[in-house]
């Protein structure tokens, strides 16, 4: 389980200081999936980068099964998001010079896994090993990203907007082939979205605004991507 | 702003390469001046050694140099065009013309002239020193500085203008590409044909030095020249203690270390900041500093020892010239043979160097890895 208490983060100092979170607290179930929902400003992001590591908090505690991140050093952090974080980005980030089987592979060296095929072949594109991502299509790229993400087999994985760059087709398949392998292997997963239909796709959702929850509920039923509109 | 403090190389290289070709060239026109007043045998043996020294100074330290400005600046443009070829584009898409956007690249010659401007008045500050260095030997009749107008023009006004149009040659036919090519500025990675499968058993972060090496060639250059400048003018200035005066081994060993310097910081800087996203995203998945290190830098360090031993030999090959050809004739020359001490020496101070400033660039140059990845 993930416990964040009071949150709070700002940007910038004097007159251009902004407030990102403002003492945001909540707690991420393990082995669901969760859904942090928000307008663009709302700080979904920061939430997400300080829940994962990537960011301290100004103040507030980060708890991962009764572990305080916030406290640890810089060389413990990047420890720490090697054992348990997968991230997935908007933008997928693959290293272009390499093939799919060497962007996986990166995320595979760091647990010492050498099935990591087995991956690639869960999000579909087991007969694509040897292309670059560049001739790839954006859906195949982020799936390539999970795969990477997943590869080291993560207790958290963590999506920032994964289908934000995607058309609504691509985007429904990208969410089908992660959530149904959540499903399967019941890691935790926390995906940041401001598509409101996403997020009936997950057993929790947290909306965010101005830096602040505002609502937290469970949904009753977790839709597929093929049911949920766009 | 920014972009004209990464010009500083070219000042740099520009400052070393005048600095030493104005002042062994105004010593040669000075020395010439003298030759009809010198009277056969071992005075005109030792005054053809000092003229030939000259020579050889200037045409060997000079073009090395030179040739080293050059791939310097087609390297900053290309550079310089990769990073804003958005920004470019947009001009091309606004109806700007090549020439109209390249003609601004003139701005470049100024870096070649502050460095040619520097370098020459450095030269003439330590002309005195120089020239009474050069008198005391009393062998030759007493030689005055003279002002050469025609080495300002050659080595500062020449250099600026020839680099000034150079930069808009280079930038025209850099911007020769279609607008939507510089607007889209995607980092797609070109398959060549014929590039065969990777060998699946390499590990990850050796496979990503070796493309980091593949994918920025240009900085095989620098790396090496880097190693290549250490490793000759530290050795040379110590070899050459019996052969010149210590201001000159001084001044070889200054000139040298510094542009070892420039040159490594050149290839760790663009090296790291071509590789940031990479950077970033090896440290959002868990990849330690001194992981990302050895996969992005790791790939250098073969050549930056190949290049030492290539300045070792050079080192070796212009001194023994120098004893054997240059100063065959004159009498009193000590015996030059290679200085094993001097190598190991040289050796040791390069490898602690070079881990040393990668260290300390890797951790400055990367700065907000998590920025990168989230603040576009």
């Amino acid at each position: 389980m993930i416990e964040l208490e009071n949150i709070r983060k700002s940007y910038g100092s004097g007159e251009n200081r902004s407030q990102a979170l403002r003492g945001v607290s909540c707690e991420i179930c393990g082995g669901e999936f969760t859904v942090v929902l928000g307008a663009s400003g709302s700080g979904k992001s920061t939430l997400l980068n300080i829940a994962s590591g990537l960011e301290r908090p100004d103040s507030g505690c980060v708890r991962y099964d009764g572990l305080d991140i916030a406290c640890l050093s810089d060389t413990d952090m990047t420890a720490f998001r090697r054992k348990n974080v997968g991230f997935v980005f908007q933008q997928y980030y693959l290293l272009p010079n390499m093939t799919v089987d060497r962007n996986v592979r990166m995320g595979a060296e760091l647990a010492g896994k050498s099935d990591y095929r087995l991956i690639i072949d869960a999000v579909g594109l087991g007969g694509k090993l040897n292309k670059y991502p560049g001739q790839l299509s954006g859906g195949e790229q982020q799936r390539v990203s999970i795969a990477r993400a997943l590869a080291k087999m993560p207790s958290v994985l963590f999506l920032d907007e994964p289908t934000g760059a995607l058309d609504e087709e691509t985007g429904r398949q990208v969410l089908d082939y992660v959530s149904g392998i959540q499903r399967e292997w019941k890691f935790t997963m926390v995906m940041v979205t401001h598509n409101v239909n996403i997020a009936e796709m997950a057993d929790t959702i947290v909306l965010m605004n101005s830096g602040e929850i505002i609502e937290r509920r469970k949904n009753e039923r977790r839709k597929s991507a093929f049911e949920i509109g766009w | 702003m920014k972009d004209a403090a990464r010009l500083v190389g070219i000042t740099i290289i520009s400052f070393c390469a005048v600095f030493v070709c104005g002042l062994f060239t105004n010593y040669y026109m000075d020395i010439s001046g003298i030759e009809a007043v010198l009277l056969p045998g071992k005075v005109a043996a030792f005054y053809n050694a000092q003229v030939s020294t000259a020579k050889v100074v200037c045409l060997v330290s000079g073009g090395c140099l030179l040739v080293t400005a050059v791939i310097m600046l087609a390297f900053y443009i290309r550079s310089y065009i990769e990073t804003h070829k958005r920004e470019l584009g947009v001009l091309k898409a606004l109806g700007y013309s090549n020439m109209g956007i390249a003609g601004r690249f003139w701005i470049f010659g100024t870096s070649v002239f502050i460095g040619t401007g520097a370098g020459l008045a450095a030269a003439f500050i330590l002309m005195p020193e120089f020239y009474s260095i050069q008198n005391s030997d009393g062998i030759l009749p007493e030689i005055a500085i003279g002002f050469h107008p025609s080495i300002l023009i050659l080595f500062v006004i020449v250099p600026t203008a020839v680099f000034a149009a150079m930069a808009v040659i280079c930038a025209f036919l850099r911007l020769k590409r279609p607008v939507m090519s510089l607007l889209r500025g995607s980092d797609r990675y070109v398959v060549k044909k014929g590039r065969g499968i990777e060998a699946v058993d390499t590990p990850f972060i050796r496979q990503l030095g070796r493309d980091t090496l593949r994918g920025r060639k240009s900085l095989v250059f620098f790396v090496a020249f880097a190693a290549f400048s250490f490793s000759s003018t530290t050795q040379m200035s110590t070899s050459m203690n019996e052969l010149s005066s210590p201001m000159m081994g001084a001044m070889i060993l200054l000139i040298g270390v510094t542009l070892a310097c420039t040159a490594l910081y050149i290839a760790v800087w663009t090296a790291i900041d071509g590789s940031k996203r990479t950077i970033a995203v090896m440290w959002a998945m868990g990849y330690s500093r001194r992981e990302w290190g050895r996969g992005i830098l790791g790939g250098y360090r073969p050549v930056a020892y190949i290049g030492f031993v290539l300045g070792t030999i050079y080192q070796y090959g212009l001194l023994r010239t120098m004893v054997d050809i240059v100063f065959r004739d004159v009498e009193g020359i000590p015996a030059y043979n290679f200085d094993m001490q001097a190598l190991v020496v040289s050796l040791v101070c390069f490898a602690a160097v070079y881990e040393i400033f990668i260290y300390l660039c890797s951790r400055r140059i990367i700065g907000d890895p998590l920025r990168e990845i989230m603040g576009e």
